[in-house]
């Protein structure tokens, strides 16, 4: 049997039990299993720790154009033949690119697997990246780039990112501009790829109607043969920006039918996981649903805002807490005033008890319903091994039972300063 | 392969019932369709249908706007009400032993909803806000100018919101009217998927509507316009860094089934994933476009067959020639056997994909009966799509693409103008 050689690394640290199995390959590799009896589909979603923060200084728009170039294939997969194969025998693949990961999942039935997964190692393992493909290829990131540009939403937020955190991880745009992609090179991208996707910087989630023993014999069949290593340039640690006030930026663009609010505030990594599953909470409490404070106030009650909404997004080394508002320029700073004071009856004000049974319920049926698929528990594990570990996943429903009104009150103390935040307004020119 | 714990079945008010009992989760979801929508509205009360999904959930009978939020929030539960072209739906989303109390709120807000004056006038602002919102967007706008030309004195010309136009002149009454004659047990089908036996399901229904006597009137079907083909160009200059170009031609209905499936086929070969000719050809090999793809919609009355993409404006006429040439090419090449195979494959597999949560299995299925298929279209389709032959999408792409698409582009001025 092909997995008695491997390792099982799997041991609960929390109460909750974690419902995969999690191995490490003889080379290093992360594998995580869940057999789903009553599927047929299977889902394989690679994880690899090579996003936009670990691109060398000037190497800007690598990690994502590098995403592409991996479906242009290998010595023995021709481009877009990865694509045939999957789609061909009725599955789907794609992929994505952020700050802390670059993922590529693939859906098909359970009985593909076997054919389609050694051409979906080789390229992401083997991606030779042709020149002239790379070439090509380069046009259509541009198109992309050019496409975000022509989205308000997509300026603001990056916008904010970029005065949240400046010249620092989170702060780097993803895509790059066009002229800084137009500096990558072919070689610079192999250097690139054989630095980073390497066993112990990749994690594999195999999710569905696929037996443990048959899964492990695939993986380690598919996945046994690295690139030779390279080491790219080094990247700069630079730190965040502290905001000691609130520090605003203003975007003025054509087009724009409504103006918008965008506040931000920056929370703990994920080694802080409890504060971070409470400002989810206090997300929802804000902004999330019609009896939301915001919301109510602010859209239902006041009608100053022709929306409102709250985000919570936890990063490996530091995560954000937005709230977005649409409306007319003339509401802006009352608005803003608003969100100010609420923020800072917060701090002074413990939640009741209604309010806080209500959001705790909230988020963990949200859980339930967002752990219902294979493509959605390959996700979940994989992103949380990417940025630490699979089993804090399932950890969320019993995190949100345990925090109670003073630690949701310290949180909002400690991160949702009403003082000292980032927002950038958009207004028509 | 058929769905298992299938039912279908009609209580005597002529509601229709249709339950899947899914063991997997602890979840029920349900979906309450009425033959109700854009189709179904004037054009000068175009949006009457989202005005009213908007403002159902704000007022019954019994519960003001803030109780009906805070019962479905505090269960943590989604229910949410909404209008398309073709149908109305309320869907719901529970954790199983909730699913009695906000299946029964669903009733309620169905059967005796009040639409509150200053509710309507809150949600008419906001939608007309959202009409203003969507032109933000270059691809909304190339698509509202290309239904525009395709359907003209049609309902499916305007988009579900409707137009400022139209939405302004709504009231409370126009609503109350619309409801008072669409929403009747003869007019709903309740699609219920998860972990409920089908005899539970059928029960809940009976027990929550099996007192609502459908009225002696007949339900209006509207009367609409035929569609000719009038192709015409039509170009939106706008200051911006791609140039939207899309391409429609007329296509059928989803009631002609035979001409609807090659055509589905047909949107699968060309548009359809990262293996789709308009992908390899104009996006893999020629670098023109990031999004370029194509879409066909199931419609009861006959639908559209569009192909787009965004380009660099100075590519803007190649991109028409490209794509017009990957349509109307199948008219005089036929497809490679291994070509038709590989589409085959990927529509009936990845349709197969789509029916994975509790939600995407109501909805389907409630869908299917209310555009007036049938549940069993879930089961013929496949393979109906795999006895598809090569001189069909021949003679299917001969009778729709021959006469020129409409083409609908915005972008700078200078790249867009007729050249």
């Amino acid at each position: 049997m092909v997995w008695t050689t491997l390792q099982q690394i799997t041991q609960p640290r929390v109460n909750t039990p974690f419902p995969a199995n999690v191995f490490r390959l003889n080379n290093g590799l992360t594998v995580i299993h869940q057999h789903l009896p009553a599927t047929p589909v299977t889902v394989v979603d690679v994880w690899v720790r090579a996003g936009a923060s670990v691109e060398p200084d000037n190497w800007y728009g690598m990690a994502h154009f590098l995403e592409h170039m991996i479906f242009k294939g290998s010595k023995q997969i021709g481009p877009g033949e990865f694509d045939w194969v999957v789609e061909n025998t009725g599955g789907m693949t794609n992929a994505a690119t952020s700050h802390d990961y670059a993922h590529f999942f693939l859906t098909t039935a359970a009985q593909n697997l076997e054919t389609i997964l050694p051409y979906f190692a080789d390229i992401l393992l083997h991606a030779t990246i042709p020149d002239d493909e790379f070439l090509c290829e380069r046009d259509v990131v541009i198109e992309e780039i050019r496409s975000c540009q022509d989205d308000p939403d997509w300026l603001g937020f990056q916008t904010l990112c970029e005065t949240v955190y400046g010249e620092s991880t989170y702060g780097r745009s993803i895509l790059g501009t066009e002229e800084q992609v137009k500096m990558r090179s072919p070689n610079q991208m192999r250097c690139f790829h054989r630095t980073h996707y390497q066993p112990e910087n990749m994690t594999v989630t195999l999710i569905g109607g696929i037996e443990q023993e048959e899964a492990l014999s695939l993986l380690n069949r598919a996945f046994a043969e690295f690139e030779v290593r390279s080491e790219c340039p080094p990247r700069t640690s630079i730190l965040a920006p502290i905001h000691h006030k609130i520090a605003r930026t203003e975007l003025r663009l054509p087009h724009l039918e409504q103006a918008r609010l965008m506040m931000a505030w920056t929370g703990p990594g994920v080694d802080k996981l409890d504060d971070a599953v409470g400002l989810d909470m206090l997300s929802v409490l804000l902004a999330y649903g019609r009896t939301s404070r915001l919301v109510k106030e602010l859209r239902e009650e006041k009608q100053r805002v022709w929306d409102i909404c709250g985000e919570f997004s936890l990063q490996r080394g530091s995560s954000l807490f937005t709230i977005s508002a649409w409306l007319e320029t003339p509401h802006l700073q009352e608005v803003e005033g608003i969100i100010q004071e609420r923020l800072d009856q917060l701090q002074t004000q413990p939640i009741g008890e209604a309010e806080l049974a209500r959001i705790k319920r909230l988020l963990m049926n949200d859980y339930m319903f967002s752990t219902e698929t294979p493509s959605q528990l390959a996700s979940l594990y994989g992103y949380y091994n990417t940025i630490s570990q699979a089993e804090l996943s399932v950890t969320y429903p019993q995190r949100i039972a345990n925090l109670q009104a003073e630690d949701l009150q310290r949180i909002a103390k400690r991160y949702l300063t009403p003082d000292r935040y980032v927002v950038t307004v958009m207004k028509t020119l | 392969m058929p769905t298992p714990h299938l039912h279908r079945t009609v209580l005597d008010n002529g509601i229709t019932v249709i339950a899947v009992e899914n063991q997997a989760a602890d979840i029920i979801a349900a979906r309450l369709f009425f033959r109700a929508g854009g189709r179904w509205e004037t054009l000068d009360q175009a949006g009457v249908f989202h005005l009213m999904a908007a403002t159902m959930t704000k007022g019954t009978a019994n519960l003001s706007s803030a109780e009906i939020a805070e019962k479905v929030e505090s269960i943590g539960a989604e229910l949410g009400v909404s209008a398309a072209a073709d149908y109305f739906l309320l869907g719901l989303k529970t954790v199983t032993p909730d699913f009695p109390e906000m299946f029964a709120l669903a009733g309620e807000i169905l059967r005796s909803p009040t639409f509150p004056e200053s509710e309507v006038a809150l949600e008419q602002q906001l939608t007309l806000q959202n009409i203003k919102a969507q032109q933000e967007r270059p691809f909304n706008l190339a698509f509202f100018q290309l239904r525009e030309a395709m359907y003209p004195q049609h309902p499916y010309q305007s988009s579900i919101l409707g137009t400022e136009n139209t939405v302004s002149q709504l009231t409370p009454g126009v609503l109350e009217a619309y409801h008072q004659h669409y929403f009747r047990p003869d007019n709903l089908i309740v699609s219920i998927s998860g972990r409920i036996t089908p005899d539970q399901a059928i029960a809940a229904v009976n027990e929550l509507f099996g007192d609502w006597q459908p009225p002696q009137t007949e339900i209006i079907t509207p009367k609409l316009p035929s569609i000719t083909a009038q192709p015409s160009r039509n170009a939106l200059p706008q200051q911006s860094q791609q140039s939207i170009v899309m391409l429609g031609y007329h296509a059928p209905a989803v009631q002609k089934q035979e001409d609807y499936r090659v055509l589905k086929l047909v949107n699968t070969y060309l548009a359809n994933g990262l293996s789709s000719r308009l992908f390899v050809e104009l996006r893999e090999k020629r670098g023109l476009a990031y999004d370029v793809s194509g879409f066909y919609p199931t419609r009861i009355e006959p639908s559209q067959f569009v192909v787009y993409m965004g380009t660099a404006p100075e590519n803007t006429q190649t991109a028409i020639g490209g794509l017009q040439e990957e349509v109307e090419g199948l008219r005089e090449t036929p497809l490679l056997p291994e070509e038709l195979q590989a589409a085959k494959n990927k529509l009936i597999g990845q349709y197969a994909l789509g029916k994975q949560t509790n939600a995407e299995i109501a909805q389907m299925f409630g869908w299917y009966e209310t555009i007036g298929v049938g549940i069993e279209f879930d089961q013929t389709f496949p393979d109906a799509i795999a006895q598809i032959t090569p001189d069909q999408v021949q003679d299917v792409a001969q009778r729709y693409f021959s006469v020129s698409p409409y083409v609908s582009l915005v972008g700078p001025e200078k790249y867009i103008s007729a050249s």
